[in-house]
């Protein structure tokens, strides 16, 4: 089973070193947003690349609507991917969507990781009573609506709001990748993204975090950034990068690699 | 961000790529900005079609099938008139981002699905095909265009529910095939290890929550589950729900037949103090008697939310009962009985662990994140996309339908008339028994080398069936011919002819020759002749030079057979290219650069070296004779795709290879000394000169450059293997950054023809901040760390080295590079190849690569400071473009005058004044860290240079250098090897002189003094301030010209003082001081220098 799956998510590990490193891409993005950054680490870790099921590079025929309700089957993927590859600790680097994934995990699985370090992390995407998420739930819906009238305008308003900082290089990479999902799978992803709340169970990780910010982000307010420092139960931090938008490592790698690294060395 | 029609059309089969020109018709009649997936929805009903046709089987029968097609019509009518039009009507409407991507969708499903797809892709992915060539097919294009949301609402509209249209599309009409369905493959399957999981997923009806909670249940130990999580309550209101509402028969089947009991009322009540403690133990004994009597797995007690338990309000002493009372039941039913519960947050669930710590082991608690309300909530699942995608998962699979026999795929496929032709001819030459290899051969040599492999394997197979007679191989035979002459026909004639002909041009000149040696050892003078009469048509767009080599090609293959006659005639050759040498040491020198290109790979450069060396030759003259850009950059495009086809047909040809390469090493070899003993001098000599006449203080860095350069260039140089190179690596190490910079420009300049073939990086430019107004800021110093913002820096370099290939690069701070960097640098290095961060690789085999760093290779020390200096190059490095100001102040005495000179310089202010000298450092630090070249110098030359304070770094400080580069030791350790390993590979390591900028300032010093007694006289004394001498000595440093600064204290300064006699009244006591003035800057530049136009007067 192991290998189908491996197979099936483009799981690769690369570089060399004793310790694993886990790269887990958030959402409409794959394994390739990473490339900026793999360089600086695969001399020192093994580093371990895989794609969401939901990301474009994998078949969508893997994709299914039944299982992949909620972020538990996500889960489910990562920890087989580990149990697959024998890795017994690793740290782990998640952005966004995968943050969230590697905090359950972590829940699950809390003597596999080292560290968790959580890019663009937020527990909960909506606005409830005193916490402060980013979105209203009409928003959302507005939004998700758009996807399904218009995917393609969705897309080219949605990436460059999203990567935030002025690259236009970034800006493509992220709508490639975007446009590469399948629209179906976006938007049931997307659904399901927003729906999780992950604020009750963040005590539960014992793991420590360190969570990395950039100044502004469209998806992530700096509040949840305290706020995920405040109720993650391990012992965390908070990293303020100093660039702009929801995908430092496509907008600025050099700045992320380095920060990552020492993060990582703490 | 449109797709141009073209691009997208390159993607398509030609019957896909007619629908998309239908699509963009339809567009343009409605004067749309893009083509969109609804525009080809219309062209794709418009005509008879796969879509239409599917259409008509999809329907729902109850309306007339006439209707349903006029509503879907209008309804796609009316969506396209929602559009908005775009002013201008386009003769193109580019395709717009989502049909693109739903292109690209079908691509990667075809990709992963060959088995469906013609049999020519067959063939294609054998060879390692790039994607590009994967042509998309109407079905996988209509597939894909049926994902995109818009299509499928504008298809509900009419009654239409898309994935029943797939179904139709992937189902042929006709049921000749089998109708086999294989489970869809989704990821769960795959988990085979899990039972439970896959026993579920196939059954379980959305709830994940449910799935988990059931998994919990099933476990030896902690097998109750609390869940845990804002949505924690719902969950477990849904799944109680769920199993009694008798849905059971979702679980998995160990635990079919469980009840849930909910005391969560009870419990609440009691806790509240609104029952007695016998009436909550009856309860619970009810309870456990029903677990007992269960036929069933057993039963869930669900005691609810914690936070009933953990409220203020509540008693303490009857929350204990409970959880005693609980306990007990499951010590005694523990078989038969679960607990459930849930926690809206861990933090009530830690208050009750506070309060009762051995909780979780009494009741075998499980906490289990809950991170999203079911499913089936409402929110989700409005959405018509989802249903109609869930029975979809796993079509694409069902391959039986998708194989169309191997013959219709032949009929349906309509070759061009020339290859018919040719296929007829040869299809009789097979019957007759004869020979196969002829003309096809011939023809497959103008297929690129990827697909002529193929076809010689086609070949080998041919033959092998050519041993048994019988007529069923002879149709084998032909039916591969067939097959054969299709793909040759669909490759050349009907896809990218451009791309056909270039790669034609140059496969016939060796490509030939390999086979000739090779298969036809014989060489008959028929088959050169063949061959000549091939050349002529291609070879009718080449470049003369290029046309005038094949003539000597041919004459060197036939004598391939005695070695004696082709060692006669490679004398003879070399008369000839000394004679072309010799013709060309007239013409200037570089007129003689091009003979880098000599180094063509090794296996091409073997098999027929006489004519690589002609080639180039020839080149070099045009080279000479036009610097016009776009013949040259023409010639090494065409010569890159020689290279690379060299390559990939090396692996052929290796025996042949190997024994003409022999023969052939001498004549390389032999030209090289020879042609260089001569080009020498000539070569050294010029650019020695030219060189100085830019970098006037640099006399030994200059020659070993110059020697390094011409010695390169003579043929000297680097040999790789068998193999000349024509990349040439210098290193320049040690300070006087403007003094590198330039030489490195000169040397674009010179080898290349202008300044612009400069390529300057700074790979330090990470950790560098450059303030404003620097003298040595960004653009004037080619710091262009601006320009390649969100790029790495070695994809910055492929694309300008793409750009222009021939080119000087020029790599400041080599040894701030970072991991990416070092490993293409040291790649390129060996290979002669530049890789970009994607991994595609450039050629630099016409570039001069110079890498600069303030370290020195010896003893890794700053120069610089070993001998305290007055103006230190660090110093110079942050100086900025102030304003200037002449005030006056008096004197006490005239102590000050020595020397004679009435002009002097006041020290710098570090020595004065400790204080403000740390207060300076707090900043500086940072800008140290960050400015110039310095490595890791700070550190170690300040370790040095502590006692003269000469880099203004405070001791205290020296931690802090550190903390730039966060890297750890190891890291920079690392570093460290790897530049000494890269400079032990470069033609040569030239070590720089420092600047010797007090020489300077004494000179200039001087020079203002004379001018000052001239227009002054000789009372009064002039004071620069150190700032306003570093300013003149930075804008000495960094002109192009010899007199600047002397020109700027002629037209600038003397003016100024001479107003300043004017204004003042100026005694044997007064002094008039030149300062900088710190915060304002040089508004207005004079001309040649970085000086200030006027300086103010106070």
């Amino acid at each position: 089973m192991g290998n189908t799956l491996l197979e099936a998510l483009n799981v690769r590990v690369e570089g060399s070193g004793q310790k694993f490193l886990v790269l887990a891409h958030g959402f409409g993005t794959d394994q390739s947003v990473w490339k900026g950054i793999l360089p600086s680490f695969t001399p020192y870790y093994r580093v371990i690349l895989y794609d969401l099921v939901c990301a474009g590079s994998v078949n969508p025929d893997y994709f299914d609507f039944r299982r992949y309700t909620t972020l538990d089957s996500y889960v489910d993927d990562l920890i087989n991917i580990l149990d697959a590859l024998k890795v017994d600790r690793c740290a782990y680097v998640g952005h966004s969507f995968s943050a969230m994934i590697g905090i359950l995990a972590s829940i699950r699985r809390p003597e596999l990781f080292t560290k968790l370090i959580l890019i663009g992390a937020s527990p909960r995407f909506l606005n409830d009573k005193d916490y402060h998420g980013g979105f209203e739930r009409g928003e959302i819906e507005k939004v998700l609506y758009a996807m399904e009238a218009n995917y393609n305008a969705w897309v080219q308003g949605f990436a460059p709001l999203a990567v935030g900082a002025d690259v236009p290089d970034a800006v493509r990479e992220f709508s490639r990748t975007l446009f590469n999902m399948r629209p179906d799978i976006t938007l049931f992803v997307s659904r399901s993204i927003f729906n999780s709340d992950l604020r009750g169970v963040l005590g539960l990780v014992k793991v420590s975090c360190c969570i990395f910010q950039t100044t502004r982000d469209v998806s992530v307010p700096t509040s949840v950034a305290t706020y995920l420092r405040d109720h993650l139960g391990g012992r965390n931090t908070v990293e303020t990068l100093d660039t702009e938008g929801h995908l430092p490592h496509l907008s600025a790698p050099g700045l992320l690699a380095t920060k990552l690294r020492r993060a990582l060395s703490r | 961000m449109p797709t141009p029609v073209s691009a997208a059309r390159q993607c398509l089969t030609e019957e896909a790529a007619r629908v998309l020109d239908d699509a963009v018709a339809v567009a343009r009649r409605r004067s749309h900005a893009q083509t969109t997936s609804l525009h080809a929805i219309s062209a794709l009903l418009a005509l008879p079609s796969a879509l239409r046709d599917a259409c008509a089987r999809a329907r729902s029968g109850a309306y007339s099938p006439r209707l349903q097609f006029r509503a879907l019509e209008l309804s796609v009518g009316v969506s396209l008139d929602r559009l908005p039009s775009s002013s201008r009507a386009l003769e193109e409407p580019p395709v717009s981002n989502s049909l693109m991507a739903a292109i690209k969708r079908s691509q990667a499903n075809q990709r992963r699905h060959p088995e469906s797809c013609h049999l020519h892709h067959q063939i294609i992915q054998g060879q390692q095909q790039t994607t590009s060539l994967l042509k998309v097919e109407l079905k996988h294009l209509i597939l894909s265009i049926l994902d995109d949301p818009i299509v499928s609402r504008v298809l509900g509209e009419a009654g239409f529910r898309s994935c029943d249209i797939k179904i139709a599309i992937i189902q042929p009409p006709v049921t000749r095939f089998s109708r086999t369905r294989f489970p869809p493959i989704f990821l769960c399957n795959l988990t085979d290890s899990d039972p439970v999981q896959r026993s579920f997923s196939l059954e379980v009806s959305g709830d994940e929550n449910s799935r988990r909670i059931a998994q919990v249940l099933l476990k030896k130990t902690g097998k109750n589950p609390l869940l845990v999580g804002t949505c924690a309550i719902d969950a477990l209101r849904s799944f109680t729900e769920c199993i009694n509402k008798g849905k059971g028969s979702s679980l998995p089947a160990e635990l079919a037949g469980l009840s849930v009991s909910s005391a969560e009322n009870d419990i609440s009540e009691f806790v509240n103090g609104g029952g007695s403690e016998d009436k909550l133990g009856l309860k619970f004994k009810e309870l456990g008697s029903a677990a007992e009597q269960c036929s069933g797995p057993g039963i869930v007690v669900n005691f609810g939310d914690l936070k009933a338990l953990i409220e203020e309000s509540v008693s303490g002493v009857a929350v204990s009962f409970v959880v005693s009372q609980l306990t007990r039941l499951l010590e005694l039913h523990g078989e038969k009985l679960w607990l459930m519960g849930a926690a809206g947050t861990n933090e009530t669930y830690s208050k009750l662990l506070g309060r009762f710590p051995s909780i979780e082991k009494d009741w075998d608690l499980h906490p289990l994140p809950i991170t999203s309300v079911p499913f089936n909530d409402g929110f989700c699942s409005k959405s018509s996309l989802m249903g109609s995608f869930v029975p979809f998962g796993g079509f694409f699979s069902t391959t039986s339908d998708f194989r169309i026999p191997l013959s219709r795929t032949n009929q349906s496929f309509t070759r061009c008339k020339l290859c018919t032709e040719k296929y007829e001819q040869e299809a009789a030459l097979i019957q007759k028994g004869g020979s196969t290899s002829s003309v096809a051969d011939q023809y497959s040599e103008s297929l690129p080398s990827w697909l002529r492999m193929a076809e010689l394997d086609a070949e080998k197979l041919v033959d092998v069936a050519k041993t048994t007679d019988d007529p069923e191989a002879l149709n084998a035979k032909i039916l591969r011919l067939q097959k054969k002459w299709n793909d040759i026909c669909w490759q050349i004639h009907q896809v990218q002819p451009k791309l056909d002909i270039s790669h034609a041009r140059f496969q016939v000149p060796s490509a030939e020759d390999f086979l000739l040696s090779a298969n036809r050892k014989e060489g008959s003078s028929k088959d050169s002749s063949v061959i000549k009469s091939q050349h002529a048509n291609p070879s009718s767009s080449m470049p003369t030079d290029f046309q005038k080599v094949f003539p000597f090609e041919q004459d060197i293959q036939i004598p391939v057979a005695s070695a004696a006659e082709n060692r006669n005639f490679q004398s003879e050759l070399l008369d000839k290219v000394s004679k072309s040498q010799q013709i060309e040491m007239k013409s200037p020198w570089f007129a003689r650069y091009p003979t880098p290109n000599l180094s063509l790979p090794p296996d091409c450069a073997s098999s027929s070296p006489v004519t690589s060396v002609t080639t180039d030759l020839g080149l070099g003259t045009l080279y000479a004779s036009a610097s016009q850009e776009p013949d040259s950059s023409k010639i090494s495009g065409d010569k890159e795709c020689l290279q690379n086809f060299s390559g990939s047909v090396s692996a052929e040809v290796d025996a042949v290879s190997e024994s003409t390469s022999h023969q052939v090493a001498p004549s390389s070899s032999c030209s090289g000394p020879n042609m260089g003993g001569q080009s020498d001098i000539r070569d050294f000599k010029s650019l020695r000169r030219f060189l100085a006449e830019k970098v006037c203080w640099q006399d030994e860095a200059i020659c070993s450059i110059s020697k390094a350069i011409s010695c390169c260039r003579a043929g000297n140089g680097r040999h790789r293997g068998s193999s000349l190179r024509g990349d040439i690596w210098l290193t320049f190490l040690g300070p006087d950054k403007v003094g590198k910079k330039r030489i490195a420009s000169a040397l674009a300049e010179l080898m290349f023809g202008t300044k612009e073939s400069l390529i300057s990086v700074d790979l330090g430019f990470q950790d560098r901040v450059y303030q404003s107004n620097m003298i040595f800021g960004h653009n004037e110093f080619g710091c262009s760390g601006t320009n390649f913002r969100g790029k790495t820096v070695i994809d910055y370099i492929a694309g300008e080295l793409r750009k222009k290939p021939h080119s000087v690069v020029f790599l400041q701070n080599v040894d701030k590079a970072d991991n990416l960097a070092q490993r293409s640098l040291s790649q390129a290095i060996r290979t002669g190849k530049f890789a970009d961060s994607y991994g595609r690789e450039i050629s630099i085999n016409n570039t001069v690569i110079v890498m600069a760093s303030m370290i020195t290779k010896g003893d890794r020390t700053f120069l610089s400071s070993k001998e305290p200096k007055q103006f230190p190059e660090e110093i110079i490095l942050k100086a900025r473009r102030y304003q200037m100001q002449i005030l006056m102040e008096c004197i006490a005495g005239d102590s000050d005058r020595s020397n004679g000179m009435n002009v002097r310089v006041t020290p710098r202010k570090g020595f004065l004044n400790p204080k403000s000298v740390n207060k300076r450092r707090l900043t500086e630090t940072r800008d140290s860290m960050v400015q110039g070249e310095i490595f890791e110098m700070p550190k170690r030359a300040h370790k040095l240079s502590r006692s003269y304070l000469d880099l203004n770094l405070p001791v205290d400080d020296l931690e802090d250098i550190d903390y730039g580069d966060c890297d750890s030791d190891s890291i920079s350790e690392n570093s460290e090897a790897w530049l000494e390993e890269l400079f032990d590979q470069v033609d040569e390591n030239v070590d720089f002189k420092s600047f010797n900028f007090d020489a300077l300032a004494g000179k200039i010093v001087k020079d203002i003094s004379l001018k000052c007694q001239r227009s002054l006289g000789t009372k009064v004394v002039l004071e620069i301030d150190y700032e306003a001498m570093v300013q003149m000595l930075a804008a000495a440093w960094l002109s192009d010209r010899n007199r600047a600064v002397e020109e700027w204290v002629e037209q600038v300064l003397c003016r100024s003082l001479a107003e300043a006699r004017q204004k003042y009244h100026l005694t044997a006591q007064s002094a008039l001081k030149l300062v900088t003035c710190e915060g304002t800057f040089v508004e207005e530049q004079a001309p040649g220098a970085c000086l200030p136009a006027r300086i103010n007067l106070n």
